[in-house]
């Protein structure tokens, strides 16, 4: 076959697709907005399917749905240049609210706020605010302190491990708070933490946890999406009845993802955290700002897995109750990072 | 009389191509109809909303269609134009990468120069930036004879993590809170054209097809580029070219190519470097370079094609809630509808019309 054939056909068969594409779309009507019912959006960067952080916000976004009479929306982005595109996107067709899921949102959250005066927009974890782009700010270190506390009581080789994604402060400051409340119970707990670069590299969480493992770690957290189901795996393999070891969830109740080695998560109600933003935001009361949720209103705690109750010692838990009343009442301060621009401690 | 058989002849040459094409698209869609159908997607919704994802408006067409296409047609233009010298650079998406960080630097470090200077230079320095990115699998192929398919694809990897050490260290930005860089200066940020998002690279990009075409179609340079790319052998053994030199400029000029799209790309779209800053734009580039047959201008609006695809993919997310992973899945199987259909009917057209 010629060169000639295969370039000239290649060609047509391209302007076949335009042309064929472009006067379907003249013929078809854009959908509009159903009357006047609230439209939210969903920005995810990770699959829903994470058993974590994203399958929590698309639950959100569903309650919004189910509760509010919302009309809904959710896209997967893939790449920075996407960001823009899917702000654009839904600016474009009159989207209220978009709840985009994390902090890489930022910098197009406000360059699309300006552009669209009339969407709000709420970045999880979000270090950067503006008129309409707010900051939802998790203070899942509560959580991580108690979770932190259970690791140091069940260690029995007195070292702990710590698997984390992408080294930014909202994943260091749950770390911090977990060393800490390891301490708590144990000041000669040692503590390992990696972070594999990735939110959801299964290959590379499993083997951060396995040479932790390796290192003596008894009791290892993660701090990723869907890389959880590695350092689940990893301890799975590790874990003999002798000598148990265990995993402990976060971001989301992962107590049912690996029900046999998980003491417990420490976890972010994210649906109903959404649905409050969502409630408050048709009221026309949302902070400006930043806008922090914490064990307080119920949307961070440490959860632990009813399958291992009896596998734990009567004492810690009490212990652990103790620390959570404590936050709530303010008489106990876990440490955390900030990374709000402009906030008081930020760099 | 001349001009009556040229004409006569493009006519039958489009003809049976269009057909071809028409097939091809039809049969991509009944596949896709039915993968959503198993899916328990409506089919014809998810069809509506690919079409009006993509062409929409003009203002969405322009905004998201076209600006998507832009880095596929750098980087399409850059393989084919390598493939074409018989050089298989694979490492466009490296490339591209190299070309990112070039502009963003150039553009964190002026931040006085005016955008006269500014802006081309950091272009320029994305472009030479992608030229010297294959200057290892270059001197590995010369001096050692290995071949370029394995270290155009090394050097990808090497470019990733480069990146990804980047903006934890060196370039972070200056809060040193999150892993990108600042923005660049306004002064290194493409004009947009009109209201919407696109940006000067996109014109640019379809001159540079244009006037690849013409050099690889009518210069002497393009002529050696299609005699070496043809036959090497052949082309040494006639004494008069230069095969080396020919493979080597192709290969530089390649990495230009898609480093210049990096380049365009930061200062177009995303004003800063960020890890997975594309999503396959170098891979997806061999995809597009092939269906347009190797030839510039076909690499417009293959490229094109595969912008459609993406932006009408998204919108499908958008609107009919199917998840990524099924649009995902639907993107590769139009592609391979398209690619199978257009190989079957080209033989039956190829038999009929020679060419």
């Amino acid at each position: 076959m010629s060169v000639l054939t295969v370039r000239h056909s290649a060609r047509a068969l391209a302007a076949a697709c335009f042309v064929g594409g472009l006067s379907v779309g003249c013929g078809g009507g854009e959908s509009g907005p159903e009357g006047d019912a609230l439209r939210v959006a969903l920005l995810t960067s990770g699959p829903v399917s994470d058993a974590g952080w994203y399958a929590g916000a698309y639950e959100g976004l569903l309650l919004i749905e189910e509760s509010l009479g919302a009309q809904v929306s959710h896209q997967q982005t893939r790449s920075p240049a996407e960001f823009d595109e899917a702000f654009f996107s839904y600016g474009s067709s009159g989207y209220d609210l978009v709840f985009a899921h994390g902090f890489e949102y930022q910098d197009a959250a406000l360059r699309a706020g300006e552009e669209f005066p009339g969407m709000t927009i709420v970045v999880s974890s979000g270090g950067r605010i503006s008129e309409n782009v707010r900051s939802l700010i998790f203070r899942l270190e509560e959580g991580s302190y108690l979770a932190g506390m259970m690791a140091g009581g069940l260690t029995r080789s007195k070292v702990v491990g710590m698997v984390g994604g992408v080294a930014i402060p909202p994943a260091q400051g749950t770390f911090r708070a977990f060393e800490a409340g390891a301490r708590v119970i144990d000041p000669d707990v040692e503590v390992l933490e990696a972070f594999i670069g990735s939110w959801d590299d299964v290959a590379a969480a499993r083997e951060a946890a396995a040479a932790q493992l390796n290192r003596g770690a008894d009791v290892l957290v993660h701090n990723t999406d869907a890389a959880s189901f590695g350092v689940f795996q990893a301890v799975r393999e590790a874990h003999g009845d002798e000598q148990p070891v265990w995993a402990i969830g976060m971001n989301r109740d992962q107590n049912d993802v690996a029900p046999d080695v998980i003491a417990g998560s420490a976890a972010i109600d994210i649906p109903r955290a959404f649905l409050r933003v969502a409630s408050r935001f048709i009221a026309g009361d949302l902070p400006s700002g930043a806008f922090d949720l914490s064990l307080d209103e119920g949307v961070v705690d440490f959860i632990v897995n009813p399958a291992a109750l009896h596998r734990i010692p009567a004492e810690l838990l009490a212990r652990i109750d103790e620390a959570r009343t404590a936050i709530r009442e303010g008489a106990l301060e876990v440490p955390r990072i900030r990374f709000l621009e402009g906030e008081s401690g930020t760099p | 009389m001349i001009r009556r058989a040229l004409r006569a002849r493009l006519g039958s040459r489009w003809i049976g191509p269009l057909a071809a094409g028409a097939v091809a698209l039809l049969a991509a869609a009944l596949l896709a109809a039915a993968g959503l159908a198993l899916a328990g997607y409506e089919p014809v919704a998810a069809g509506r909303a690919l079409v009006s994802g993509a062409f929409g408006s003009w203002e969405r067409f322009a905004s998201i269609t076209l600006v998507r296409a832009t880095p596929l047609i750098l980087t399409g233009l850059a393989v084919a134009l390598a493939f074409r010298a018989g050089v298989w650079n694979i490492g466009a998406e490296g490339q591209l990468y190299a070309g990112a960080v070039a502009a963003v630097w150039v553009g964190l470090a002026f931040p006085g120069a005016p955008a006269w200077l500014l802006l081309p230079g950091a272009m320029a320095a994305a472009a030479v930036a992608g030229g010297l990115w294959t200057l290892v699998p270059v001197g590995l192929k010369f001096r050692a004879g290995v071949g370029e398919v394995i270290t155009t694809i090394l050097m990808n990897f090497v470019a990733i993590h480069t990146v990804a050490w980047l903006v934890h260290g060196p370039l972070q930005e200056a809060r040193g809170v999150f892993p990108q860089t600042d923005p660049v200066a306004l002064a290194a940020r493409l004009p947009r054209l009109g209201s919407g998002r696109l940006h000067a690279g996109f014109p640019v990009a379809v001159v540079l097809a244009g006037a690849l075409w013409w050099l690889l179609r009518h210069s002497a340079w393009g002529f050696r580029v299609r005699a070496v790319g043809a036959s090497a052998r052949a082309a040494a053994v006639s004494g008069r070219i230069h095969t080396g030199r020919v493979v080597l400029g192709a290969f530089l000029l390649s990495g230009m190519l898609a480093g210049l799209a990096g380049g365009v790309e930061v200062a177009g779209v995303t004003f800063a470097l960020y890890e997975n800053l594309s999503p396959g734009y170098g891979y997806t580039a061999i995809a597009v370079a092939l269906l347009a047959g190797l030839n510039p201008v076909a690499v417009l609006l293959a490229a094109g094609f595969f912008g459609v695809l993406q932006a009408g993919a998204a919108a499908m997310q958008r609107d009919v809630g199917v998840p990524a992973v099924w649009v995902s899945a639907i993107e590769a199987l139009v592609i391979l509808a398209v690619v199978a259909a257009d190989r079957f009917l080209r033989r039956g057209v190829a038999g009929k019309g020679g060419g």
